[in-house]
């Protein structure tokens, strides 16, 4: 009985809890915030002591990167790219790159640009480009991303762009298993000596350092704190919602936030909540 | 309800009108969560600010519930960049 009286006060207004919910009182919202806070150290803790314990699992395949970036200049009314095992190589070679010095960028701390690896594969341009994304589960949220960027987008359709390599790279990155996806863009100065070739069947034969995404992922942090977070935002929309009914129908007087202005307020978050995608680009 | 509104209409377009550019403003930012962070943040100082203003126009702004709505926004705002990478 004892148990019921508590989770009364705790989840619907009462005169002993001053006719509010206890779990929607400053109090309890600030607890709440510290366990949020307790789960995301114990994630990032885990991070450091477990290196590759927390990942994001991936179906990515350079071959489906290469199939929906043709898919999408052959929608702008483009011509396809050629597949150049170079530009595969020097964009494999980025990803190995950022795992290698733990950095997530365009420019490595060391101060190589992406177009250091273009000249390591001795791949002689005349326009280069170079997109990058992390931490996305699957080939078409790659692509959905990229094309929702102005910048990645303006790459992805270039008309001045004629061949394309793609590195998909699985390892550690601060802590967290990951996938990297580096497409490297580019015109040959000499086509006659480009290694390019369409359609990308052909390029089978040719090998290529790729490594293939398929991870055995434990954790994933992502998807941890999405649920943590759904769950306490439902809990607390919950509440506020029964505690408005209930005090409009006793008519109760009280000093407190706006009811509405908290399920307003938290109802958009919810929903931006639902909306937040996996991945970051660069 | 419908009676708070009717009787604080002005406060309440002001915050679902924010709320909507907040909405739209983070969709359009979808390609970025550095920005979608951002705009989270905005989202939450809005609230508060709002909140400032509505309970002054109401007469009952207290200490209290300036620290509620601080937490309320924090909570949000908090719970909502943990899942924005």
């Amino acid at each position: 009985m004892k148990i019921l009286h508590r989770l009364h006060l705790l989840f619907l207004p009462h005169e002993k809890n001053n006719h509010r919910a206890l779990l929607i009182q400053p109090g309890f919202i600030a607890i709440l915030i510290a366990l949020y806070l307790l789960n995301q150290s114990v994630l990032k803790s885990l991070s450091i002591i477990k290196p590759g314990i927390l990942g994001y699992s991936s179906e990515i395949t350079w071959s489906k990167v290469y199939e929906l970036t043709n898919a999408e200049r052959i929608k702008a009314g483009l011509t396809p790219l050629k597949y150049s095992p170079l530009l595969s190589k020097s964009a494999t070679a980025k990803a190995n790159d950022m795992f290698a010095n733990n950095y997530w960028a365009h420019n490595s701390p060391q101060g190589k640009t992406p177009w250091d690896f273009f000249k390591a594969v001795n791949y002689q341009y005349s326009i280069a480009g170079e997109n990058l994304a992390k931490d996305f589960y699957d080939t078409d949220s790659v692509m959905r991303a990229w094309m929702n960027s102005p910048t990645h987008r303006a790459n992805i359709i270039n008309p001045k762009y004629q061949e394309i390599g793609i590195g998909v790279v699985n390892g550690v990155l601060n802590g967290t298993e990951t996938t990297l996806v580096v497409q490297h863009f580019g015109t040959p100065l000499n086509p006659a000596v480009s290694d390019a070739s369409y359609p990308p069947g052909a390029v089978a034969e040719v090998p290529i350092p790729q490594v293939l995404a398929s991870t055995q992922t434990i954790i994933n942090p992502l998807t941890v704190s999405k649920v943590v977070s759904g769950i306490m935002f439902a809990v607390i929309l919950i509440v506020l919602i029964v505690d408005a009914v209930i005090t409009m129908r006793r008519k109760t007087f009280r000093i407190a936030g706006s009811s509405l202005g908290h399920i307003s307020f938290l109802l958009i978050i919810f929903i931006l909540l639902l909306f937040t995608r996996q991945g970051t680009l660069f | 309800m419908i009676t708070e509104i009717k009787r604080h209409l002005l406060s309440f377009l002001l915050l679902f009108f924010g709320l909507l550019i907040a909405l739209l403003v983070f969709f359009y930012f979808s390609y970025d969560p550095h920005y979608q962070r951002r705009v989270i943040y905005g989202t939450a100082v809005f609230y508060f600010l709002w909140s400032l203003y509505h309970h002054y126009q109401k007469g009952d702004l207290q200490f209290s519930l300036v620290v509620e709505y601080l937490l309320v926004a924090l909570f949000a705002a908090l719970l909502i960049t943990g899942t924005l990478l």
